[in-house]
């Protein structure tokens, strides 16, 4: 008996000190732990990693309420819009330009952007290591996440100027990681990662005629070339704008313009890169995009913010069928037969965030179309002009008015024609998140916003504050934009 | 097993039987009464006396008989053929005798070096609660208990201050060797010591479970030789010991009316309901236990049976336990001793919520409990100023009576609880235990919502088709059953080494491994809509129903956890004076990453007898005094986990009409995250003065717990918006606590005893590293207002803190209330600002808390009173705080408060809008209690007859109270989160008031 229990408690200590680490390498049960990749292994494993991606699209934070506030309402086409009472959180001072450096629709964008950047990293890291997924597949995953964090940086060197680059998984507690994540770098160097994302995303992406029905709102070959065409753009690299919108092949330009902002125009041939909403349920679009933006008060069906300016309506030229297809007017009749009643608070409310079938939705059908040839065939304009070609540049310029049901332009000046480009930006894109970006690339933001009636600070204006909880958590290692 | 056990004893005591006499005698103490339970060796051989004093012993005439039993000194003596008779001497210094439970073994109280608190088993089961933690309330310094009456719940128990944040806060209750967090399974009955393990010298033993402080509980054995029973059974009642005086229907209306600067309501109310009447009863429980027991020499017994039920005060909340025990101990050979023991509970609830006493407090009193076509009366007020079936709505609260009725729930729990323990004597100083301790626990439960009949009850003004037009695909009524299990076991081998080197080193080593593993809990719960009305339908064979009105189906398992430890213990006694222990125990979690879950946790104490110095011989009046101290290290694994997982949902459409399932990962790990560790230091004193009648003790103790789990947000650039727990805090409690207690006899017939404790903590969050938290917002009101923070500001202040606006008095020109801004201004309200306006205001744990007990034994009679209080809690009454239109009022309020004709009043004008968390209506939890009294007779019985003892008892419980809180009551455990609901007032189960008759009967 005495040997038995001796044995006993010495085969116990072997057993303890022999495998108890094993012993003590216990399975999650209550969910997927992240050691689990085989879960994965396959091809629609890997593409969920993704489509996470794209679902960060239709986030609140990151493409509605704040991003209008930071993309058009601090713009010269649009007033906060909704009832003098309602500052919809910072809406007010962001319309006026005179928010602060804890402005909570600034700090939002900052953050969705960097969660969609994670979204990013997180299929960057995991989708190499899925090797039972067919390796075509995963090489065009990889070429549409690298797609989408160049678009998402490029949101942020717009906004924000120069910002921290995390271009992997950082490890929590890795001090490199620590100071790579906190570190603001240059502008340059965001376009340069920019860059060196929308090159790879090329080589990996097929052209938008290959994606079925069902995938058409993937980042394509082509959208990869506009993205680079726009980048280069904003860097005044007018040889490089050139090309890369030489390369964008099989898009057109469509002949009816308020179509493209209807459901009927998803995916039209002008589309090169959108973002995709259905409001059919179960429903996935843009969270509160419609609501928000939707005319207010007796008979409308929504918030009433980002309402299109006086500024705007007078930037139409006569005739210009534009105007009527981006703004909604007080008591007009909409296409789909609605009318809007003059008991609505505000006069003119944000045409192509209106839906139809799904109109005082939360989430309804309404796309946003980040890239379209129009803008393809404006930026190799301007391009051209800038390099003194503006010969060439006068019929792409011409070709967009044409379709809009105005003459061909009059002016011949490289100057004229710079500035009749701008001007045609302006109509042309409305409403799609670019004019406030427009303005600080090209110079015109003093003498714009003056004309508004409000006053851009040079050398303030131009970048949105960084959150000042990033400032905090920086400790040092990176400053507040200017002026803040 | 079991056979090989009997045959192997019935080998081992043959023998025995064959070869011995039979010596039979009786053992008395000094006034000739029969001493219970004494011990007798004879060589190999040992016996108790029975419960007058007989003995028998199997042993040769003139073996060497040696009797012992704590409290007296031994007495050696020749055994004689006649039956004998051997006087005991009550020994002088008791403590020498004392014996406490340390974990994996035992110490004589007088060698161990530690702060233990024990709890003898007759303060256990004199106050009539169910939980022996509540039982123990102000009867150990440094203890903490905030309980509730509510029946079935569970009290929080807080040694030695609160060192953490987010981790468990429970401390490991070690129930004869079974490691688990609840006792509400035992029967207090059935425990026989109750021992708290306070200093980090005596908790590093449990390594990474001990840094909230370890309970042991031991429970019964058999002993003396004849079979005995004894019966244990009570009776008493239960009402709410204070209650809040509402205002009655008039009052009301006038304060109403007021309010919405209208004339709505009459003031002259046909109706006046008192709803706290309405929706309480006299509660009613009862005890019955019974229990047989006895020894032999191979073989001690112990069987018990209890059942408790109470019908609590607030209607139709049952509550019922049975629970049953055995507990054996074979003797299998002289060096063989197995010990078994086993517990089934058996526990059944109907539940009831307890927002129906938040809702009585609410609701006004012009509303009937019942219209008189007899519909529920519900918040609606007629043209004529009378509550109405079809009037306007005033407020939003429901009818508490229809409430309850309409409240269906059941809950049935089922716990086994069991193990073995075999002591092996491998030489005369060497011996080996094994032991092995499982827990099986089962739960089930069912709530009907009867939906459609409860909104026609809320709407007397609708009928039956209304809902069907309202509500087209609503469901009309709701089932949900829900089932859990889990089974928890633990497993200890370890060696115990005791010698006696020349004389005066006495070295006691102690050294195992131990496993513990708490298994996969399984949860299970469907709700079904629409099913049968009568309940014996609702699992009918076969019906197909059920795919279509399952709303929701959820099968859970959650993550099991093991660790695996090592242990060692060195216990050094020097010339009976000098003691030294040290511990050591290494413990490796799987709630940890790999390079991260091992982690060391030492100790060491050190102790002098001093008075077995020579110095002291001559000092009569000091009979005991010794100083004691010592430092450890202690861990809590209960903290969050470090699992990482998939983020599932961030679905989409790429373009089509088909939805992508999408993944993510959206946490940030720390894969160093492990154990919070509190270390600590403590020096005590014990001491017995004059003639050991005056004892007491004194500790200071230091604790620091270094790395406090603390959520932080992780940097905004890693894209991860969900909270990360890291190590980034750091909480000092620091405290002392006395005892000190009085006994003394003055004549055989009488003698007295006075006695109290006091305890003082300071908590403080001393620390913070360069984080940025993701707050911690606590206290909810339920109505938008929070009234608890943690956050990077939180540093230096207590744990537990409320953090709101301070009130700054009514503005004397229109009676509005006015509140303190950062500026020091005072404004209304609306002009307050959430970032900067509101303070750090107290918490809601007590600095201090005490207890005093007294009692004399008089002849046959017992007399004792318990008392407790507490000091420095805040608490707040968040009922009160609720009310923004149409709710009722306390009668102090509605008959004082500003109006252009009273404008010194003490209460600010009646508004409509929700109040914001202020200090108007946070309170001081002061108080101080009357746990109990008791007072018990002991019938003269002949010691012949067939009953041995018989002892009747009545029993208060909290007869009186004096606090300052203005509410029900200042004791709130809410949650036990003290970043919950503990120390704020809604939706709390009063304190009760109980009196209790019993009886006491030994066979």
């Amino acid at each position: 008996m005495k040997k038995i229990y001796i044995a006993t408690f010495v085969f116990s200590t072997f057993f303890f000190a022999g495998c108890a680490d094993d012993y003590l390498d216990v399975d999650q049960t209550e969910s997927i732990s992240t050691k689990d990749t085989e879960l994965y292994n396959n091809d629609a494993g890997a593409a969920q990693f993704v489509t996470a991606i794209y679902n960060k699209f239709l986030n609140w934070d990151m493409t509605s309420f704040g991003w209008i506030g930071l993309s058009s309402i601090t713009s010269d086409d649009a007033d906060k819009g909704s009832s003098p009472g309602d500052t919809g959180t910072d809406k007010d001072v962001l319309d006026a330009l005179t928010y602060n450096a804890s402005n909570p629709s600034a700090e939002s964008t900052f953050i969705a952007n960097y969660d969609g950047i994670n979204r990013c990293n997180q299929a960057l890291n995991i989708i190499p290591k899925l090797d039972k997924a067919d390796p075509n597949l995963r090489a065009r995953l990889i070429g549409e996440a690298k797609f989408l964090r160049a678009f998402m940086y490029f949101t942020l060197v717009k906004c924000y100027g120069g910002v921290p680059i995390v271009d992997h998984l950082p490890v929590p507690g890795n001090d490199s990681d620590r100071i790579m994540q906190l570190t603001r770098k240059t502008s340059a160097e965001v376009y340069t990662f920019i860059e060196a994302d929308l090159n790879d995303a090329i080589a990996a992406l097929p052209e938008k005629t290959a994606y079925s029905v069902n995938e058409r709102s993937r980042a394509s070959k082509g959208a990869a070339y506009a993205l680079l065409a726009k980048v280069s753009l904003y860097q005044k690299n007018w040889q490089k704008v050139i090309d890369n919108c030489n390369k964008i092949t099989g898009y057109s330009i469509v002949s009816d313009y308020a179509s493209m902002f209807r459901a009927a125009g998803k995916f039209d041939s002008e589309s090169i890169f959108e973002i995709y909403a259905q409001g059919a349920a179960p429903a996935k679009g843009i969270e509160g995009y419609s609501n928000t933006q939707g005319a207010r008060g007796t008979g409308g069906w929504g918030w009433g913010f980002n309402s299109p300016s006086q500024s705007l309506v007078n930037a139409y030229e006569p005739g210009d069928v534009r105007k009527a297809a981006t703004i909604i007017f007080r008591g007009s009749t909409l296409y789909d037969g609605r009318v809007v009643p003059n008991t609505v608070e505000n006069e003119r409310y944000n045409y192509k965030a209106y839906s139809s079938a799904y109109t005082d939705a939360w989430e309804t059908d309404v796309d946003i179309k980040y890239l379209r040839y129009a803008e393809v065939l404006l930026m190799k304009a301007e391009a051209l002009n800038e390099l003194g070609q503006t010969s060439n540049a006068i019929p792409l310029l011409n070709q967009i008015r044409n379709r809009a049901g105005l003459a061909n332009t009059t002016f011949s000046s490289q100057v004229d024609i710079r500035n009749a480009i701008w001007r045609e930006r302006r109509v042309e894109m409305a409403f799609e998140h670019d004019r406030f970006f427009d303005l600080v690339r090209t110079g015109q933001a003093k003498t714009a916003f003056a004309v508004d009636g409000k006053v851009f600070t040079v050398g303030k204006n131009e970048l949105f504050p960084i959150p000042a909880t990033f400032i905090k958590q920086a400790g040092g290692l990176s400053q507040q934009n200017p002026g803040y | 097993m079991r056979n090989f056990i009997f045959s192997f004893l019935a080998l081992i005591l043959l023998p025995a039987y064959m070869s011995g006499q039979v010596i039979k005698g009786k053992v008395l103490d000094q006034t000739g009464i029969g001493v219970p339970g004494a011990f007798i060796v004879a060589g190999n051989v040992s016996a108790d006396t029975d419960f007058d004093g007989n003995f028998s012993i199997a042993a040769k005439e003139g073996t060497i008989l040696k009797i012992s039993l704590v409290g007296f000194e031994s007495v050696s003596v020749p055994a004689t053929l006649t039956p004998m008779t051997i006087t005991l001497k009550e020994s002088k210094d008791t403590a020498l005798k004392e014996v406490v439970v340390i974990g994996y073994g035992t110490r004589k109280k007088i060698d161990n070096t530690t702060a233990i608190s024990s709890i003898k088993a007759e303060e256990i089961t004199k106050t009539k609660v169910l939980n022996a933690s509540q039982a123990i309330q102000g009867k150990a310094s440094g203890v903490q208990v905030i309980s509730s009456d509510l029946p079935g719940s569970t009290p929080s128990v807080i040694i030695r201050g609160l060192g953490t944040a987010l981790g468990g806060r429970t401390p490991l209750y070690v129930v004869d060797g079974m490691q688990t967090e609840n006792i509400n399974n035992i029967n207090s009955n059935d425990i026989t010591s109750y021992e708290i393990l306070k200093d980090a010298s005596a908790l590093a033993i449990y390594g990474t479970r001990a840094a909230n402080g370890v309970i042991i509980i031991t429970t019964k054995k058999g002993k003396g030789e004849k079979i005995s029973v004894e019966i244990e059974s009570f009776a008493g009642m239960r009402e709410p010991l204070k209650k809040v005086k509402m205002a009655g229907s008039n009052k009301y209306s006038h304060y109403s009316n007021v309010a919405l600067q209208s004339t709505t309501f009459s003031q002259d109310q046909p109706v006046n309901t008192d709803w706290f009447d309405e929706i309480t009863r006299t509660g009613t429980y009862t005890q019955n236990n019974i229990s047989i027991s006895g020894a032999s020499e191979s073989i001690k017994y112990f069987f018990s049976l209890g059942n408790y039920e109470e019908k609590a005060v607030l209607n139709g909340l049952d509550y019922g336990r049975t629970t049953f025990r055995n507990n054996n101990e074979y003797k299998i050979s002289k060096k063989l001793t197995l010990n078994q023991n086993f517990s089934f509970t058996s526990g059944k609830s109907a539940p009831k919520p307890l927002s129906a006493f938040t809702n009585a407090y609410k609701q006004s009193p012009i509303v009937p409990v019942y219209f008189p076509d007899g519909k529920y009366g519900v918040s609606r007020v007629g043209n004529d100023g009378f509550a109405s079936e079809t009037g306007s709505s005033f407020n939003n609260v429901g009818n508490p009576v229809a409430q309850l009725n309409f409240f269906d729930e059941q809950q049935r729990s089922v716990t086994l609880q069991g193990g073995l323990k075999l002591d092996y004597e491998i030489i005369k100083s060497l011996k080996f235990t094994s032991q092995f301790n499982g827990e099986f626990y089962t739960w089930k439960q069912y709530n009907y919502d009867d939906t459609k009949n409860i909104w026609l009850a809320a709407n007397p003004n609708k009928v039956s088709s209304d809902y069907e037009n309202e509500f087209p695909n609503a469901n009309i009524n709701l089932l949900t059953k829900g089932r859990e299990q889990y089974f928890n076991w633990n497993m200890s081998n370890y060696l115990t080494y005791n010698e006696v080197f020349g004389e005066i080193h006495d070295v006691e080593l102690t050294a195992g491994i131990e496993t513990s593993v708490k298994g996969p809990r399984e949860k299970l719960t469907i709700a079904r809509k629409n099913v049968n009305s009568n309940s014996n339908y609702w699992s009918l064979k076969g019906d197909n129903d059920y795919e279509t009105n399952i709303t929701s189906y959820q099968d859970e398992v959650f993550n099991e956890t093991k660790l695996a430890s090592y242990f060692g213990r060195f216990q050094y006694k020097l010339m009976d004076k000098y003691l030294f222990t040290g511990t050591i125990r290494r413990d490796g979690s799987s709630n940890f990453g790999k390079d991260y879950r091992w982690g060391n946790f030492p100790a060491f104490g050190l102790g002098w007898v001093i008075t077995k110095e020579k110095f002291m011989e001559d000092v009569k009046v000091i009979n005991l005094l010794k100083l004691r101290g010592g430092w450890g290290r202690l861990g809590n694994q209960n903290v969050p986990l470090n699992n990482q997982s998939y983020t599932s949902g961030p679905n989409s459409y790429l373009g089509g009409s088909i939805l992508n399932l999408g993944t993510t990962i959206s946490s940030q790990i720390d894969p160093s995250l492990s154990w919070e560790i509190t270390e600590e230091s403590s020096v005590g004193l014990d001491f017995e003065l004059l003639d050991s009648r005056l004892k007491g003790a004194f500790d200071v103790y230091d604790k620091n717990t270094s790395n406090v789990i603390l959520n932080t947000k992780p940097y905004l650039t890693s894209g991860i918006t969900s909270a990360s727990p890291a190590h980034v805090g750091e909480v000092s409690n620091k405290g002392f606590e006395v005892s000190l207690r009085w006994d003394d006899k003055i004549t055989d017939d009488f003698s007295y005893w006075v006695g109290g404790n006091f305890s003082n903590n300071k908590n403080e969050i001393t620390g913070l590293k360069d984080v940025i938290l993701s707050p911690v917002i606590g206290g909810g009101l339920g109505n938008g207002q929070d009234t608890k923070l943690l956050d990077n500001t939180t540093v230096g202040q207590p744990l537990g803190s409320f953090y709101i606006y301070q009130y700054a008095g009514f503005d004397a020109t229109n009676g509005k209330m006015m509140y303190y801004n950062a500026a020091g201004e005072k404004v209304t309200q609306d002009a307050l600002n959430a970032n900067t306006d509101k303070k750090y205001v107290g918490s809601s744990l007590p600095k201090s808390n005490y207890g005093l007990s007294l009692g004399f034994n008089y002849k046959n009679f017992d007399f004792s009173v318990d008392g407790y209080g507490t000091s420095g809690a805040k608490v707040y009454n968040g009922k009160k705080a609720q009310r923004f239109s149409g709710e009722n009022i306390e009668e102090s309020l509605a008959t004082d408060f500003w109006t252009t004709n009273n404008l010194t009043a003490s209460n600010p004008a009646p508004f409509n809008q929700v109040p914001v968390a202020s200090t108007y209506y946070l309170e001081s939890g002061d108080f101080f209690r009357i746990n109990n009294i008791t007072l018990g007779y002991k019938l003269p019985i002949q010691s012949n007859n067939l009953i041995s003892s018989c002892r009747i008892y009545v029993n208060a419980i909290n007869p009186f109270i004096t606090q300052k809180f203005s509410g029900f009551s200042p004791e709130l455990n809410g949650d036990g989160n003290p970043y919950g609901t503990q120390g704020v007032e809604l939706d709390a189960y009063p304190t009760l008031r109980s009196f209790v008759i019993g009886a006491n009967l030994k066979f």
